[in-house]
């Protein structure tokens, strides 16, 4: 239990049984999505689609890097678990703040902050009527 | 008797860390000897700690009189901004987990260092630059922003709030070196014999206080980067009239501050957690419960921050949302409240000063805690928030808990790390002052914050003169009574009788060693068989003079 080396130690077999080939992969898969993140921002969306569409992308981006340029991969179940955790974290910073806006007085949100999500939040402006 | 305490002429340790392996002045500043690092921790944020403390009687002597006294508005401002950031970032942070927490945690682990010792002295490099940063722009402009800084002032006052946020940023960084290599020497490097039922409680919490540091402070580091940036170059973050949102702001500040009091509190209580088991002479009561309510604290910690918001514009759901998350954190440190209490009945009780201190923490964490549920009622806050309510609730905890608690470690610590004791009738006699003069100070800004009486401003209404001139009396006591303290400690340090390695017959691991410990702590990797606070056993339960008889070595 108290002994670090049998993690660097497989950590240490981890890394030579991946080969190079995964590496590049993921470098590929990289670039394709950073390609679609452009497509993307060209194609047009209703709402605040776009910055979902774009959010989305980044966070498959950051996975790819997590998971295998910094060998999260690899890593035994603690390690995981402590990553996941500090993710929920970012999840909690992230959702109490947006259910504030969501459910806020709507003067009280930035100008042109309304619809920048899909599912909307207290819009500031009155309504556009059909024509 | 046992043969433990055959040591009747108590000795001091020839070979230690204080001397060996050199004591010039680069040998310390290189040093990777983790109770070295520990020491400079502790002398720097005792200076801070007087800095500090010269900002707030400067600001009592402002408040002796309605309207003006010795200042100006503006540099009253400054002052309490000054105040409030030294205090904090500089010495209640750091105080216990990189001071205390360095000397103790290896010993208390058995352990010869921290896991990473490089790193560790970085940390205290990068404290160091974070303070002389943050120091160059209190020195050349000052800032007149609070220590909450809050947008949209913040990005757009003419005073120096970037390097100030700069120097936050980077003692962030040694924050969470710290706590990293805490973490990783808890789960490393603990000696046979030491699994996780028998962590010290002093290392429970610490190890709760490191996961706080390494997940919340990246949040004050962004945040403060991005205040930083919109001021220096005007983007539209923060700012409304620049398209920003001045209340997101405060939704990550808060989310690294609130937690952050946990950071100052959780070591407090790591530190009573020994002393209450050393002077009552017993076991405590439920081990577990007082170790897991240090996670469960950190843990609820983060699910409360919107109650710094209630009235900045945060939505009413989210505002009752946060207010019923709030009134979940009482739950863990209330279980440590009644196990310490309980740890005391029966107990064969030393009055000695550290107690004196845990005497003064138990009340001022209680009442602290319970106006801090009591302002997170929103209904509640709204009558109270910027006022002297909220800053003598505050006070309260830091001041009332986390000081009481820094006191007692010094007073308990004192033999093991200097290898001398203080004298104990002075030490009593500064506990009173600082623990009544602390209560002058404060009470009177609860009855004027309640009256309605705002803080931050440098004049007021007569009618709340009286009040005002009772706190400033208050802190001239309390102010003494540190001063006082300090004076018989300096003197211990070269004059004090020898302590021997026990003197207080703790059976805390630290105590296992000579003091001053060696420089590798231990002649050989421990072995422990007993867990870390049980004085069951008669001799240990009722030892010889539980005080340290004072004796001089011949
Ligand atoms: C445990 C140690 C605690 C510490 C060190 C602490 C510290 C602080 C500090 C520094 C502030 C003022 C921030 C500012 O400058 O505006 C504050 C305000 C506040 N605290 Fe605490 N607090 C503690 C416990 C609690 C608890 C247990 C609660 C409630 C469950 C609580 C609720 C609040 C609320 C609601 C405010 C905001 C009041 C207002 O601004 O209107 N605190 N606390
Ligand atoms: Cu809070």
């Amino acid at each position: 239990m108290a002994d670090p080396r049998p993690i660097a130690h497989e950590e240490h077999l981890a890394t030579h049984h991946a080969h190079g080939m995964r590496y590049v992969v993921v470098w590929i898969a990289l670039l394709v999505l950073t390609v679609v993140t452009y497509a993307a921002s060209r194609v047009h969306l209703p709402g605040g689609w776009h910055v979902a569409v774009a959010l989305l992308i980044a966070i498959a981006k950051g996975a790819l890097v997590a998971l295998f340029f910094m060998h999260l991969w690899d890593q035994r179940g603690a390690n995981r678990l402590i990553f996941v955790t500090s993710l929920a974290f970012v999840a909690l910073l992230i959702g109490l703040t947006i259910l504030d806006n969501a459910t806020r007085f709507p003067l009280a949100n930035p100008p042109g902050s309304a619809g920048a999500l899909p599912w909307g939040g207290a819009d500031r402006d009155p309504p556009k009527l059909p024509q | 008797m046992s043969p433990s305490h055959a040591s009747d002429v108590p000795v001091y340790n020839p070979r230690n860390y204080l001397n060996s392996p050199a004591t010039g002045l680069k040998s310390w500043l290189l040093t990777q000897d983790h109770k070295r690092i520990g020491v400079m921790f502790l002398v720097a944020a005792s200076v801070f700690f007087a800095v500090g403390g010269l900002f707030a009687m400067l600001i009592r002597i402002e408040l002796l009189t309605p309207g003006p006294t010795i200042m100006d508005a503006m540099t009253y401002n400054r002052l309490f901004t000054l105040h409030g950031v030294v205090m904090i970032f500089l010495f209640m942070i750091p105080a216990i987990p990189s001071g205390f927490g360095n000397f103790l945690v290896p010993l208390m682990l058995g352990a010869k260092d921290v896991a990473f010792p490089k790193l560790n002295l970085l940390s205290f490099y990068l404290y160091m630059l974070g303070a002389v940063v943050a120091l160059y722009g209190m020195i050349h402009g000052g800032a007149d922003t609070g220590w909450t800084f809050y947008t949209p002032y913040s990005t757009t006052t003419v005073t120096k709030v970037v390097p100030i946020l700069l120097g936050a940023f980077i003692l962030g960084f040694s924050s969470i070196l710290t706590g990293l290599n805490f973490i990783v020497t808890t789960h490393t490097m603990r000696a046979p014999g030491i699994g996780w039922n028998r962590v010290p409680l002093f290392v429970w919490s610490i190890y709760a206080t490191s996961i706080i540091q390494i997940l919340a402070t990246p949040v004050l580091g962004m945040t403060l980067l991005l205040v930083a940036v919109e001021n220096a170059f005007g983007w539209g973050i923060f700012d409304p009239a620049r398209g920003g949102d001045p209340v997101l702001f405060q939704h990550f500040f808060w989310f690294y501050s609130h937690p952050a009091v946990y950071i100052m509190v959780l070591p407090a209580m790591a530190v009573i957690s020994e002393v209450v088991c050393a002077f009552s002479r017993k076991n405590i009561f439920g081990y577990k419960a007082v170790a897991y309510s240090s996670l469960g604290i950190a843990f609820v910690g983060f699910f409360t921050w919107g109650h710094h918001l209630f009235v900045s514009g945060q939505s009413a759901f989210d505002a009752g949302v946060f207010g019923v998350l709030s009134m979940f954190v009482g739950i863990f440190t209330a279980i440590k409240v009644f196990n310490w209490t309980a740890t005391l009945y029966q107990g064969s009780i030393a009055f000695k000063t550290p107690f004196a201190y845990f005497v003064g923490f138990l009340f001022f964490l209680v009442f602290g805690g319970m106006t801090g549920v009591a302002v997170a009622t929103v209904s509640l806050d709204v009558h109270w928030h910027d006022t002297y309510f909220v800053v003598a609730h505050f006070h309260f905890i830091m001041v009332g808990a986390t000081v009481m608690a820094f006191l007692a470690a010094l007073h308990y610590w004192f033999p093991k790390i200097t290898g001398r004791m203080y004298p104990e009738g002075w030490g009593l006699v500064g506990a009173v002052m600082v623990i009544l003069g602390f209560n002058f100070t404060f009470i009177p800004q609860f009855l004027l914050g309640n009256e309605g009486m705002p803080r931050r401003y440098f004049s007021y209404p007569e009618r709340f003169w009286a009040l005002n001139v009772a706190s400033t009396a208050g802190a001239s006591v309390l102010a003494m009574g540190l001063v006082i303290v300090l004076v018989y400690l300096l003197i211990s340090l070269k004059w004090g009788p020898i302590a021997g390695p026990n003197p207080w017959h703790s059976r805390g691991y630290e105590w296992d060693t000579a003091s001053p410990p060696l420089p590798e702590n231990f002649e050989e990797t421990p072995v422990y068989t007993r867990g870390p606070h049980e004085y069951d056993e008669d001799s240990y339960a009722n030892p010889p003079p539980v005080a340290p008889e004072p004796k001089h070595a011949s």
